[in-house]
């Protein structure tokens, strides 16, 4: 940048030049018999005085031209450091492809999660600290025991801002070796701030012009997961052989994850839902409708809500929910999702707040039997928004079953709830129904 | 702490240590005394029983013929329930009686008092319904073939001796939810989480405190003038509050009143926070038999509260009365059909769980029974499930780092049903 700069005001940039060459000639001439000296024991401090002998002496005109001359080119830009994000629900893939593609690194993939993970999260956090907390230090010891050299926290406008941060001082503390990618550093400047960290913590060589366009097909990669797992909850609950929608959604996890380009995600995602379409169901003509909202990691993370997904499919529910990375950072518009739900909204609350409310609102408008509401617990954004989706549920006539989830791993008392919760929306059906 | 005279708490031993009362444990050590106590006090077992059953006793079918009846059981925390319907689904018979920690002799125990209730000429037992918090334990022990959550079942009950009700306030040992009806339909309902203050086993370990029987709390909370004022946000800030209130003086009534009103603050507070609460109430579980809490609620909704003479058996009833629903249990013989149908339409593979109404099984499909169960012959044998061994081992599987612990049930060293596991790898074969 810098260079195309000096050479687009070359006439100025002569003129520059020849100025201070008057005062700058001393010391340029006194450096010169010393700089041959070197010369014998230096090559590269040779060439460097050569080169500016030659500036200060050039007299030729040098064609103007915009164009940055061409770097050398950078015959390996890989780095070969172990990038680890956090467990998140099914976004493994879309994680792996930013690693590998857009960032050049190398991405470790963790394995499932067990309780040791949470034991270890707990162990380590402070008691009252948000559950996902937890389970991301959980997730990070997991990690840098399996080898990573950098982990990755996202940034976040509640706790989830301090996050990074806590984690990386916890983390040292007990004494582990890493670099951070936190994206909550560098946030203020936006995109460049964020890319000026990738290229500090993890691969300083990646080639911006690259990772531009594997962003973009990152973000896509999220887009299609999001859509197709849209579409796993609204049926999987109804198929006529038991596991089939979950196979299906395997292998689109598979190759999603041995996805390289964006043609690939499309052809991946094609694949995927051609198969999920031709699933054979047995689904109803009004089948009981569950909006699920809440909380960015409670309500969609299979472990932090204790396979809430899985267990409303098994009771034949039709399943929506509203909370994605599309819905939330890709297509995210603020202003207008709240005044999608104006009489129950007036400023923005926070992080997911207001997609909670407009989405519990439009569940209500499209008739849906019910709403599952998750947060973990002291999530405080999720817990004002309590009392509106109170309103809501009156306004409405709408159930709606509060869930607060703890690092518990037992699910015998959201198994009761859930069934009865199901159980309340099928008798009320059938009633009505009559 | 310091207005407290050490000397006082050594003379009640309880005082002295605290983690035993608040943990509602000191319930499960003495029950013979504790049950001849509820008998007195008009818990409404046997004996005392109303015209309900007494008017259900004129035989509603042609004497000869076998009156087909339905088991319901209620397996709670602190106490278990049974009642046994009719086809008219009236109550016939009804047993009430303390855990003590172990459910499946609770249910065996059950199991025995119901039996002496009922004339096996003229009733067989064709179905059974299980609920509360060990329904899968006892389920797979008798053969239920309705194992319902307690909400659904208490729903079911209440609104089908109560039609007109609107919301349904319900205090256990351990729990407490409040569900609101419409129409005679659940449509909204609320669970304590996290926390049990204000249920049945605080009440209890406050009673050991005070040194009085829980059960005379109502009649002497119902006596006193100025009801103390005390926190019952946490047990442990109420215990403080009660320790406090003692030391300085006030009079047990109004302690003990203040503890029942307390009791209903908290629960309108925390499970009754944002619901709308309409009449008709009816208010039931184990602390509905508590004059004091009874009086607390009227007071702070200013409406008259309904506690009906069997409230506490209403989750065993609307089990009873689901049961029936489902219909009689095929004998093993003739089952084979019956097996096939409801194995297809189960697709969730949640075993014995109701004939869900507006889900993919059909509304009457009999459950079938299962090989050398109760059920075996159609007909519930009572010395079949009285006699038979029950244990419970915990398996702890190794076959991922996960460790899930797999509950396994034997009966006579059958492995009869197992749960626990969350993945295909820890799947144990049952002959269910």
């Amino acid at each position: 940048m810098a260079d195309s700069m000096n050479r687009g005001g070359m006439p100025d940039g002569r003129g520059a030049i020849s100025a201070p060459s008057a005062s700058g000639a001393q010391p340029a001439d006194a450096a010169a018999t010393s700089g041959f000296e070197g010369a014998r024991e230096n090559a590269q401090a040779l060439a460097d005085q050569v080169r500016s002998k030659i500036a200060v002496q050039l007299e030729k005109h040098r064609a103007p031209s915009l164009l940055p001359k061409h770097k050398p080119f950078k015959r390996d830009r890989h780095k070969p450091v172990k990038v680890a994000f956090f467990r998140y629900c099914y976004y493994d893939p879309a994680f792996k492809f930013f690693v590998e593609q857009v960032l050049d690194a190398e991405y470790l993939p963790l394995p499932a999660p067990t309780k040791r993970t949470g034991e270890l999260g707990a162990l380590h956090s402070s008691d009252y600290v948000c559950t996902p907390f937890k389970h991301h230090l959980g997730d990070y010891i997991e990690a840098l025991e399996l080898g990573a050299n950098v982990i990755v926290q996202f940034c976040g406008p509640c706790r989830l801002g301090y996050y990074g941060e806590l984690h990386e001082s916890i983390l040292r503390d007990l004494g582990y070796e890493f670099d951070m990618l936190n994206f909550s550093v560098g946030a203020e400047e936006g995109a460049l701030g964020w890319a000026k960290q990738c290229m500090k913590t993890v691969n300083p060589d990646l080639s911006v012009t690259n990772g531009l366009v594997k962003l973009a097909a990152t973000a896509d990669m999220a887009v299609k997961l999001d859509e197709a797992r849209d579409f796993y909850l609204a049926n999987a609950g109804f198929e006529r052989e038991r596991g089939a929608f979950e196979r299906t959604w395997n292998a689109l996890m598979d190759d999603m994850r041995a996805a390289k380009t964006d043609r690939d995600i499309g052809a991946a995602y094609r694949r995927a839902m051609e198969a999920m379409r031709a699933i054979p169901l047995d689904k109803p003509a009004d089948p009981i409708r569950i909006g699920v909202v809440g909380e960015m990691f409670t309500a969609i993370d299979e472990r932090s809500n204790l396979g809430l997904d899985a267990k409303l499919l098994a009771l034949g529910v039709e399943v929506h929910r509203a909370l994605n990375l599309t819905n939330r950072w890709i297509r995210y518009n603020e202003p207008n999702l709240r005044a999608s739900a104006a009489d129950y909204l007036t400023y923005d609350m926070g992080p997911t707040s207001t997609l909670t409310v407009a989405a519990a609102h439009r569940y209500a408008q499209e008739g849906f039997d019910g709403i599952i509401h998750a947060k973990s617990a002291g999530c405080t954004p999720e817990i004002d928004c309590v009392p509106v989706l109170q309103r809501v549920s009156a306004d409405f006539q709408l159930p709606v079953l509060y869930l607060t989830y703890d690092s518990q791993t037992s699910d015998t008392g959201l198994d009761t709830r859930l069934e009865a919760f199901y159980d309340m929306l099928a008798m009320k059906k059938e009633k009505m129904r009559k | 702490m310091t207005g407290i005279d050490t000397s006082e708490i050594a003379k009640n031993p309880i005082v002295g240590n605290v983690s035993e009362t608040r943990c509602g444990a000191p319930d499960c050590g003495e029950s013979p005394r504790k049950r001849t106590l509820v008998r007195d006090e008009g818990l409404e077992p046997q004996d005392g029983v109303p015209q309900r059953a007494a008017a259900s006793s004129v035989p509603l079918v042609p004497s000869g013929q076998a009156e087909q009846c339905y088991l319901g059981i209620d397996i709670g925390s602190i106490s278990t329930k049974g009642v046994i319907i009719d086809d008219a689904r009236t109550i016939v018979a009804r047993s009430y009686l303390w855990t003590e920690g172990n459910p499946a002799a609770a249910a065996k125990r059950v199991i025995a008092e119901l039996r002496e209730q009922i004339d096996p000429a003229r009733m067989r037992v064709v179905g059974a319904g299980t609920t509360g918090s060990a329904r899968r334990l006892v389920g797979a022990m008798i053969g239920a073939s309705v194992v319902k959550n307690e909400i659904t079942a208490h729903a079911v009950g209440t609104t089908y001796l109560h039609p007109d009700v609107r919301t349904i306030l319900e205090i256990g040992g351990q729990d407490s939810k409040i569900i609101c009806v419409q129409n005679g339909i659940a449509v909204d309902y609320a669970m304590n989480t996290l926390c049990a203050a204000g249920t049945g086993s605080f009440l209890s370990s406050q009673a050991h405190r005070l040194g009085v029987e829980v059960e005379q709390f109502g009649e002497i909370a119902l006596t006193a003038k100025r009801p103390a004022n005390i926190a019952a946000r946490c047990t442990v800030f109420a215990e403080s509050d009660l320790v406090h209130k003692i030391q300085v003086g006030y009079a047990r009534e109004d302690i003990i009143a203040g503890l029942c009103n307390a009791v209903a603050s908290n629960y309108l507070n925390n499970v009754g926070k944002g619901k709308k609460i309409v009449a008709p109430v009816v208010f039931q579980g184990g602390v509905s038999k508590n004059a004091g809490v009874v009086h607390a609620f009227e007071e702070q909704l200013g409406m008259p509260v309904a506690v009906d003479p069997d409230g506490h058996l209403m989750g065993a009833f609307g089990a009873a009365l689901l049961a029936a629903d489902a219909g009689p249990v095929a004998a093993v013989g003739d089952g084979a059909e019956a097996k096939l149908r409801s194995e297809a339409s189960q697709p969730s593979g949640r075993s014995a769980t109701a004939s869900s109404p507006a889900g993919n099984t059909p509304a009457h499909s009999s459950a079938p029974a299962e090989e050398g169960g109760p059920f075996a012959t159609g007909q519930f044998d009572f010395d079949a499930a009285l006699d038979f061994a029950f244990t419970t081992r915990e398996v702890e599987c190794a076959k991922c780092a996960n460790h899930c612990e797999i509950i396994c049930v034997y009966r006579d060293k059958t492995l009869i049903d197992a749960w626990g596991n969350r993945c295909e790898k820890g799947e144990v074969k049952t002959g269910r």
